[in-house]
């Protein structure tokens, strides 16, 4: 990968990371309230990977399947890492299970995998 | 020549009555009648630690106020941001506006910029929106406490620490933790300033942009500027971390004794 090419990929990483913990934490909420405004900035943050994965080559999918395991393994470590420090702290009703699902459901509508 | 006269009521007709002894205006000659403007005071907007005010940029404000008046029903408006601070380095023009109604912003939006010819920004506000706002978001209350009003608001509010809204704000200032090569000078500024205001407003103190902009120089020992040049290295980013897991630490105390969870 060229250094620009990382840059880009790491900047897509991180916002598809925090949509995804967005959205599982809104998932946990019961409060309309603060469950829109976390919808609120995860669709923010998908738009901004969305802004990031158009100046990444291939444009078409899918990517090459060595990038396809960095960009899985990368976001699924940063998406754990933030829910578990949460639930270490006592945050309740975060559902685990629906990170892989949501890797996969992400990543195909970034035009990354078929 | 003008004449200016007063409409009386008739029978059939109203009429306008007109001096006998005059020039011009001969019999039979058609003329126009249309009202006669009445002279609008302009209304002096209220300044909130605001000292001072460009007077190209106060006449931009009253123009603004102008044209809201003419498209929507609304309580007050505020402007917010990068515009009232001294200068000209602002990207746009915040505006808040206060109105119980739904309003059509995106109508009202396009007739500023039209007007004005300058990018804005505007959010609607109910008042208890604001007010829900200014209790449980330091956003908030870094926002209105350097701002321009038309009409007068007084808001006198306890902070209430929900740990929802406050970690949600958190984690837009992680993206320095991972992104710190990456991002520009103002990034940095932006997630390091929301950072601070949290770690503040978690301690129960009031926050305001000075206030933020002196905590921030008292714990990087940087100045501001600095940050916005982009002038900061590594031990920058290890205090950050500090602060960041420090105000993690703080707004997420009280998660275990929200019943509201279950």
């Amino acid at each position: 990968m060229t250094q620009n090419r990382n840059r880009l990929i790491n900047l897509m990483v991180g916002n598809i990371s925090n949509s995804i913990v967005h959205k599982i934490l809104e998932m946990a909420i019961n409060n309309e309230e603060i469950s829109n405004r976390y919808n609120k900035e995860l669709t923010t943050s998908l738009e901004i990977a969305k802004s990031y994965r158009e100046r990444i080559n291939p444009v078409n999918p899918p990517f090459p399947s060595k990038d396809i395991m960095y960009l899985k393994k990368r976001i699924r470590n940063k998406v754990r890492a933030e829910l578990r420090m949460r639930i270490s702290r006592g945050y309740k009703n975060i559902n685990l299970d629906l990170i892989e699902e949501m890797i996969k459901n992400y990543l195909k509508d970034m035009k990354i995998i078929n | 020549m003008e004449i200016v006269s007063r409409i009386s009521r008739g029978s059939k007709m109203d009429q306008i009555y007109i001096p006998k002894n005059r020039h011009g205006f001969n019999i039979g000659s058609y003329v126009i009648i249309k009202p006669l403007e009445e002279n609008v005071i302009a209304e002096k907007p209220y300044f909130y630690n605001v000292n001072h005010i460009e007077p190209i940029k106060l006449e931009t404000i009253n123009e603004i106020i102008k044209v809201i008046d003419k498209n929507c029903n609304y309580d007050n408006v505020i402007f917010t941001g990068s515009f009232v601070d001294n200068g000209f380095k602002f990207n746009d023009i915040d505006i808040l506006l206060i109105s119980q109604n739904k309003l059509d912003v995106e109508h009202v939006k396009d007739a500023i910029e039209n007007k004005t010819g300058i990018k804005i920004h505007i959010i609607q506000l109910t008042n208890q929106d604001l007010m829900k706002g200014l209790s449980t978001d330091p956003l908030y209350q870094m926002m209105l406490s350097k701002c321009i009003s038309k009409k007068r608001f007084i808001y006198n509010v306890k902070n209430e620490i929900n740990y929802k809204v406050l970690d949600l704000h958190l984690l837009k200032s992680k993206a320095m933790n991972d992104n710190f090569g990456i991002l520009n000078g103002s990034e940095k500024y932006y997630l390091t300033r929301n950072l601070i205001s949290l770690f503040l407003y978690a301690d129960g103190k009031k926050v305001s942009k000075e206030t933020v902009d002196a905590e921030i120089k008292k714990i990087f020992n940087i100045s501001v500027e600095k940050i916005k040049d982009n002038m900061v290295g590594n031990s920058f980013l290890r205090k950050y971390k500090e602060i960041y897991n420090k105000a993690f630490s703080k707004i997420v105390k009280s998660v275990k004794n929200d019943p509201k969870q279950e």
